[in-house]
Parts: C-alpha cells; structure tokens; sequence
C-alpha cells in the first residue's frame, strides 16, 4: 500500500442555487491512476478545477498534495508544485506552433532572469537548448513529430488533445489531471490514448487523475474509481467492484 | 517557398534563420551607416525621427501585439521619458546617465501601472491607460515649478565626453545606434522564456496561469519593459523638439503610436519599423496632397487627424496584417511564382463567443 | 442649498453621460464591441439637430424625431460599411476601427459646419424653474425626463419584445444564434441604429445647454468612465455610473482644487477600476472551463 500523495477532505462548491460538489472526500495513492467516473453534471471536472485552483473550496474542506496543504494556493503555484492538467475543451495557445506551446510548457523549469534574457547570455542560451531536448522528449513519446512545426490552429482535434496532454507533461509533473482524455476521439484514438497513459504512469512515474466516461479505458487502466453522482461521491474502489455496484448503476441508469 | 533545412536546435534559438537574413541584414545596417554620405540633412532628421518612433514603437508593440495588453495612452510614458530626461540633464546629469535614468524611471512607472492590469480584462485595461494618459497630462500641465507647466521647458543639447552631439549626424547614428540595441534586446526577449510568457497571456489567460506563469508578475513586467522603452524615446524626442510642452504628447498622440503599431503589421518588430515610417511620411504626404486639393479642404485644421482615421479604418478593414503583412504578401508571391495562393495568408475567423458569464 | 443644486446639475450632467455611457453599452452586450466613437456619433446628431432646426428653420417638435430618424440611419450605414467586415475580428481590431471612425467624423464636422461653437434654440431654452432657493433650468429637467423615459423604454424592449431578446442572445453566443435562425447581421445594425439614435437623443438633449463644436464628442471618454463604473455589461449600470461622474464631476468643480473637474472622472474612473473592476453592476464572471 502507497502513501496517498494526494488526500481531499470534505470538498464542498456551490454555484448560486446548485450545490455541484457535496463533502467530497478521497485519496489518491502515489503512482497509481484513479479514475473519477459519473453521469454528466456529477461534479467531475469542478473537482478537478478545485484541485487546480481555479475555484476556491467552501468551508471547512482541505486539499493536501506531496505532504503540504494546497487548498489556498495560487493557480500558477499549482504548475510549480508539479501538478498538471488538461482541460476539457482545450485550452492552447492557438496562434503558437505545437512546439511553442511545449516550451511555453517548461515554464515552472526557468532559472534565468529578466536581465540575462534582454542580453541573451550564454546561460539563456543553454537553457533553452535544455527547454528543447526536454519538449522533443515528450514529442518522442507522443508521437508528435510530423506536427512539431504546425500551429495549432490548423491541427484536427485528436492531435490538439494530444498537444495539451504534451504540454502538460513538460511541466514534468508528479500529478497529472486528464479531463475526458477520450472525448470527442475514435476508438483508435482512444486505444493510443490508452497506451499513453501507462506510458506516462511508468516511464515519468506520474500519478494520474482521470475524469472519464470510456468505461473501457477506465477498466483498463485504471487501479481504483471513485463513483459521483450530484455532486456527491457514491463509491470508491477497484474499477470491476464499481462497474457493479448496486448505487452505482442506480445513478447511472435510474431506478 | 524556402525551405530551411535544420541540423541542430541552435538554429532554432538563433535570430537570424539563415545566411541570406544575415547578408540582407548587414546590407541594411551598412546602408544606415554610410546614410550621412549621401543623404541631405533634413533626411537625416526623418530618419532620426523614425528611429526615435521606432524605439516608442517597439515598447509598444511588446504589449499589444506580443501580450495582447492594449494601451491607449502610451504617449503619457513619452512624456515622462521626454520630461525626466530634460530635468535630469538641467540639474547636471550627464546625457546617458539622464537617458538610462528616464527611461528606467517610465520602466517603475510603468510596472506600477502594471500592477492593477492582473484584475482587468481588455477593454478595461485600455481605458485604464487612456485615465492614466489624460491624468499625466494633466500633471505636467499644472507642476509648473518642475516641469514649466503650459509654457513649457527648453531641452539641453545631447553631450557626450564633452562634444555636442545635437548636431544632425552625431544625433543620427545615436538614434541609429539605440534602435539597433533597442531591437535585439526586443528579439532576445521574444525568443527566450520572459517574450514566450508574454504571448501566453494573450493566446489564453487561463491556460498560461495552469502552466505556472505568474500573471500579475509577468502583465507588470510586460509594462515595465514596454514603458522603458518609450522612455528611452521619449527622452530622444526632447531633443528632437528642443523644447518641451504638455501638447506635445496629446490623446492624438497615443493614437499615432499605436496607428504606427497597426498600420505597420500587429506582431512583428517589422511591423514597427514599417510603421515608424509610415508615420513620418504622413505629414510629409499630407503637405503635398494639401497643394493638390482645394483650398477649403486642404486647409481645414481637423484635416491630419481625419486623415490618420480613414487610413486606420481601410487598413484594418483591407489589410489587417499591416504593410508588414501586406510585404510578405508580395514577397511569397514572388518566392512561390507561379504557385501562389492567396488562401495562405487567410487570416482564420473566430466568432464571438462571450466570455461574460451571467 | 448650494448643495442641493450642484445635485441637479449634476444629475442633468449625469444623465448626458449616462446616455452616451447607455450607447456604448448597449453595443457591448449586443456585440462584444467597443464604440469609441459614440460621443462622435452624439456630437454629429447635434450638429443635424443644428441643421434641421437652425439652418432649414423646422420647428423644434418636427426636429427632433427627423435627427434621430437620420442618425438611425446613419448608424446602420456606419455598421454596414465598416463595422460588418470586423465580425469575426479580434476585438482591439474593432475597437481601433472606432476610434479611426471618430476622427472621421470630427474632421468631416469640421469641414461641413466648421469649427466656431455653435447653438440651438430650444423651446426650454432660457426658462428656470424656480423652488424655494432652488434654481433649476428647464433644459436640465428635460435632460431628466428624457433620460428617464427613454430608459423605461429600453427596458421594455429588452425585457418584453422577441427582438430585444434576441439581441441578448446574440450577444451572447453568435454561432448559436445564428444557427437558431436569429439574423445576426440584421440585428447587429438594429443595434447600431438604435445606439446612433440615442446619441442623437443625448446630443439634443446636450445641445440647448452647452454650444456645440466638432470637439465636444470628446464627452464620450468620460462616458466611458460612467460605463466602466456602473459596470460595463449593464443598462442601469450606465446611467447610474453617469449620475456619479456628473455629480462628482460639479463637486469636484466647486471644491477640489482648480482643474479638478476635468480629471475627476478620470480619478474616479482609476479609483472603481482598482476596487472593483466589474462595477457597480457586475456582470463579469470567470470563463467556464
């Protein structure tokens, strides 16, 4: 059994009138991929955002991640404590090529200064030399090279999901977050997407959080499932127990 | 098309992407070198004076059209350039201490200014700048014991170890000589991480933040770097006026500026020099279109500005991308002939999506 | 007292700001695109209220319905010939082409009616309203009132009609819009119109109180301070950021140092934009994601 990397603790969001995360309590256990599944409207993806900080939790719920508490940190801290994301619609820099959006990505890795980058010194010169070997890794595993060049624009939805998941990966993070990595893709798509992901866990040793509907990928790559509905988590567990539990396809198919 | 081929990342962090930039470039900075041989000195002067708008230019394109921040009262850190640098060098100051002083002076001012820039989206922002434009004005105009008020200050001449340098030449190859700093220290920028941030901030604010860039820190720089260096201009333009006063950086003024940043091409540095002469051209144009037109039309005051209005409207509407864009345009046309199509400068439309969420 | 009627004052030149603040508004829900040109569009529907009623001699009552009917007109030309090519535009592009589009139209006020201050006879004009120690000219009453009732109306629309409906959404989602069937473009001129019309209206209404020059469109900057404090996504916002800009405006003129009044708004303006950007009304919310 793993430490948890990752515990959250009576997490509670309300919008106005709709209560869209109701005392939600997990934790994720270091190296392990954790699927969130639910029917839509469940509170997935506002958990993920308040993991990422881009809501605030309400109330007394905290969020503890590599051993400090991260529940009142800032959106940009969350990329330097090395925890990533990708977004449901994708959020890339839309005018910029494939690799200049990866090496936006390296970001939190920057040790140069204002100065040293208005004279271009020879330390700037290395380190974006090391920006690059780092981006064209990541472009390695993800197949990405006949796009390198392309800007994003111009790139079909499939190879866009895949650049936001590259990009998140030049952040080098100990946690990922994946909002529906196979949504909107074809079942050979989905099979690669598949393939990344155990890549990902093993060969960079990421800890995964997963928002997903494919049960298929969640079964397959997935070590435990955490069940919401409304807002609500309804069961926690090994993905087979979930896919048959009692409540948890009373939420899915109704009484 | 050209077809660049790569064998290491050097080439790719380099500024110039292959030799024939390097021969064109250097042909270019021979050419600005040897100008005083051959050019008559009222030419000199333009030349300066686009130099000198150039330098504001390039602040300025850093912030609008590299990090999407617009800013509608940029002539306000001309002035605080132009008037810090003239009461610098009154008090003593030698010329470049005075310069780096002014110009870091507007950088202070301009991060300040920066600061609040975190809360405020767009169109906010922009007339933010036009608050903070017309308030510096109005400051200007009423601290007479430091500035001379509406009467206005005269502007010691430029001297370097003891020679004047406000003579045509000697103040040509030192608005030549700070351009050439200004755009390589702009290009370094732009390639390493501080200019990739900047663009960050305009593709996608959200995305940037989830990356780990500091939004408020970066927008604040972003100012900063962008009103040093219409300091730095401003400054060379106290003494290209020789005499300074608070209607010399007017509302109009901001609207030149940042006309020089559109007409010239959003989102490139060529954009700027194209722009800058541009805008020193236009008065010269305007005199000569005025002997062709009837008097009543050619002599109505509200006639430059008017003017400055319609070619704004066309460009935008038929050549957004700017006379920069509109050269590359013919350059492709040429370097692909007779494969041409216009569909590769179609700019994509993104429809209006509201980011107001009620 | 004198308290009192730096009040009126300021609410009459409140209402004025708030009307040009209303234009602008209203074309930034309705299309996400900023007008820096609306206090031009006020100023030229001053200067054809000149036309009208000074130069061809119509009477006041014919006069006013013809300059709004003609800067109706003349908003949808502006929409059509230069606005409907920047759908799809970024936004600084649209908010560049306005501010081109109001030096156009200053020079060409410039050329036409020339640049001495000019003014119009008013039916109200000169008549004071006298209650107790109070002074009020009738022209600011009217400033009011037609403030007012034209506000009631707006909100009619906007809350009552299928077309004021329809504006919202397309202010909200164009695509969807269009594929809803709402005819996009037409009511993006709609919206013109009727923004050019109540400029007109604010030009009217200003005309009798002040003279009018090319120059005087430069209001609308300060509108744009009563926009940004009322909140920039909404209608009462922008009357009610006017009334707070007028009347800060005619204290500040009184008991601030000299020059105030000409930076206050500007102040103020600062002021909102650093404690709450949104404004008084907000309407801006983070983006979904």
């Amino acid at each position: 059994m793993n430490e948890a990397i990752f515990s959250a603790q009576h997490l509670n969001l309300s919008f106005g009138g709709v209560h869209a995360v109701r005392d939600v309590s997990f934790e994720v256990e270091r190296g392990e991929v954790f699927s969130i599944i639910g029917p839509n409207g469940a509170g997935k993806t506002t958990v993920l955002n308040l993991i990422s900080r881009l809501y605030d939790v309400e109330g007394h719920g905290r969020m503890r991640f590599d051993g400090s508490d991260i529940t009142e940190i800032s959106i940009s801290e969350v990329a330097r404590r090395r925890i990533a994301r990708t977004f449901q619609n994708t959020e890339l820099f839309e005018h910029e090529t494939v690799l200049k959006n990866l090496l936006i990505g390296r970001h939190v890795h920057r040790r140069t200064g204002l100065l040293s980058e208005l004279f271009f010194t020879r330390s700037v010169a290395r380190q974006e030399l090391a920006f690059r070997r780092a981006a064209e890794d990541v472009i390695d595993l993800l197949d990405l090279q006949s796009y390198r060049d392309q800007v994003i624009a111009n790139l079909p939805y499939g190879v866009r999901k895949m650049v936001e998941v590259a990009r998140a990966l030049c952040i080098e993070p100990k946690l990922l977050l994946l909002d529906e990595p196979s949504s909107g893709l074809n079942p050979e798509e989905t099979e690669d997407v598949e393939f990344w992901i155990e890549d990902i866990n093993e060969q960079f040793g990421a800890t995964i959080i997963m928002v997903e509907h494919d049960m298929n990928l969640v079964s397959r790559t997935s070590s435990r499932v955490m069940a919401m509905a409304d807002g609500a988590v309804i069961a926690i567990g090994e993905s087979a127990d979930i896919q048959n539990h009692p409540d948890v396809q009373r939420a899915y198919l109704g009484d | 098309m050209r077809f660049i081929f790569k064998t290491g990342y050097r080439q790719d962090i380099d500024i110039f992407k292959h030799d024939g930039q390097r021969f064109w470039y250097g042909l270019l900075v021979i050419a600005a070198l040897v100008a005083p041989l051959f050019l008559d000195t009222f030419y000199l002067g333009e030349l300066a004076l686009v130099g000198i708008y150039a330098i504001a230019g390039i602040g300025l394109m850093l912030l609008v059209g590299y990090t999407g921040l617009v800013s509608l009262g940029h002539a306000a850190f001309l002035a605080i350039g132009g008037y810090a640098h003239a009461i610098l060098m009154t008090s003593g100051l030698p010329f470049p201490i005075s310069l780096i002083l002014a110009s870091a002076l507007c950088a202070f001012i301009g991060a300040i200014v920066g600061l609040p820039a975190m809360r405020m989206t767009g169109i906010y922002l922009a007339i933010a700048t036009l608050a903070f434009a017309f308030i510096v004005e109005h400051t200007i105009a009423h601290l007479e014991p430091l500035t001379g008020g509406f009467r206005g200050m005269p502007v010691p001449r430029p001297t370097l170890l003891g020679f004047d340098m406000g003579a045509t030449i000697p103040f040509y190859y030192i608005c030549l000589l700070l351009l050439t700093t200004s755009v390589v220290g702009a290009l370094n920028l732009l390639r390493g991480p501080t200019g990739r941030a900047m663009i960050s901030i305009r593709d996608s604010e959200i995305s940037a933040q989830s990356i780990g860039i500091n939004l408020a820190r970066t927008k604040s720089v972003a100012f900063a770097i962008s009103a040093g260096f219409t300091g730095l201009a401003g400054g060379l333009f106290a003494h290209n006026l020789g005499y300074l006063s608070p209607d010399a950086f007017t509302i109009l003024t901001s609207i030149q500026l940042l006309l020089m940043v559109v007409v010239g091409g959003l989102g490139s540095l060529h954009g700027v020099i194209f722009g800058a002469i541009f805008i020193v051209l236009l008065p010269q144009g305007l005199a000569i279109l005025r002997d062709w037109l009837p008097p009543s039309v050619g002599q109505l005051p509200g006639l430059e500005p008017g003017l400055f209005g319609l070619i704004l409207v066309l460009f935008l509407i038929y050549e957004p991308l700017g006379i920069y864009g509109r050269w590359r345009k013919i350059r492709d046309f040429f370097e692909t002939f007779p494969l041409y199509r216009k569909a590769t400068h179609k700019r994509q439309r993104s429809y209006l999506r509201t980011e107001r969420v009620r | 007292m004198e308290v009192l009627q730096l009040l009126i004052s300021g609410i009459s030149l409140g209402c004025v700001y708030g009307l040009i603040a209303l234009g602008f508004v209203l074309i930034y829900k309705a299309t996400e695109m900023v007008n820096f040109a609306q206090g031009d569009i006020m100023m030229l529907g001053a200067f054809i209220a000149y036309t009208y009623m000074n130069v061809l001699g119509i009477p006041f009552l014919w006069g006013v319905p013809a300059t709004i009917a003609t800067m109706a007109v003349f908003g949808v030309l502006i929409e059509r010939i230069a606005l409907r090519r920047m759908i799809g535009e970024p936004p600084f592009a649209v908010l560049m082409i306005t501010i081109g589009l109001g030096f156009i139209f200053r020079a060409a006020a410039g050329a036409i009616w020339g640049n001495e201050p000019k003014s119009i006879a008013s039916p109200l004009t000169g008549g004071v309203l006298r209650v107790g120690e109070l002074t009020v000219g009738y022209e600011n009453i009217a400033v009011i009132a037609g403030t007012a009732i034209l506000c009631a109306a707006l909100y009619a629309f906007f809350r009552f009609t299928r077309l004021g409906i329809a504006m919202q959404a397309t202010s909200q989602n164009q695509l969807a819009a269009f594929y809803v069937g709402i005819p996009v473009k037409r009511i993006f001129s709609i919206v013109w119109a009727l923004s050019a019309a109540i400029a007109a209206v604010a030009g009217i209404l200003v005309a009798p109180v002040s003279l009018i020059d090319p120059t005087i469109g430069f209001i609308g900057i300060k509108a744009f301070a009563a926009a940004i404090v009322g909140g920039f996504g909404s209608l009462p916002g922008a009357i009610v950021g006017g009334l707070i800009v007028g009347i800060a405006e005619q204290f500040a003129g009184l008991y601030g140092p000299a020059g105030s009044a000409d930076v206050s708004a500007y102040v103020l303006l600062l002021l909102m934009l650093f404690v709450r950007p949104e404004g008084i009304f907000a309407t801006i919310q983070r983006k979904k994601v």
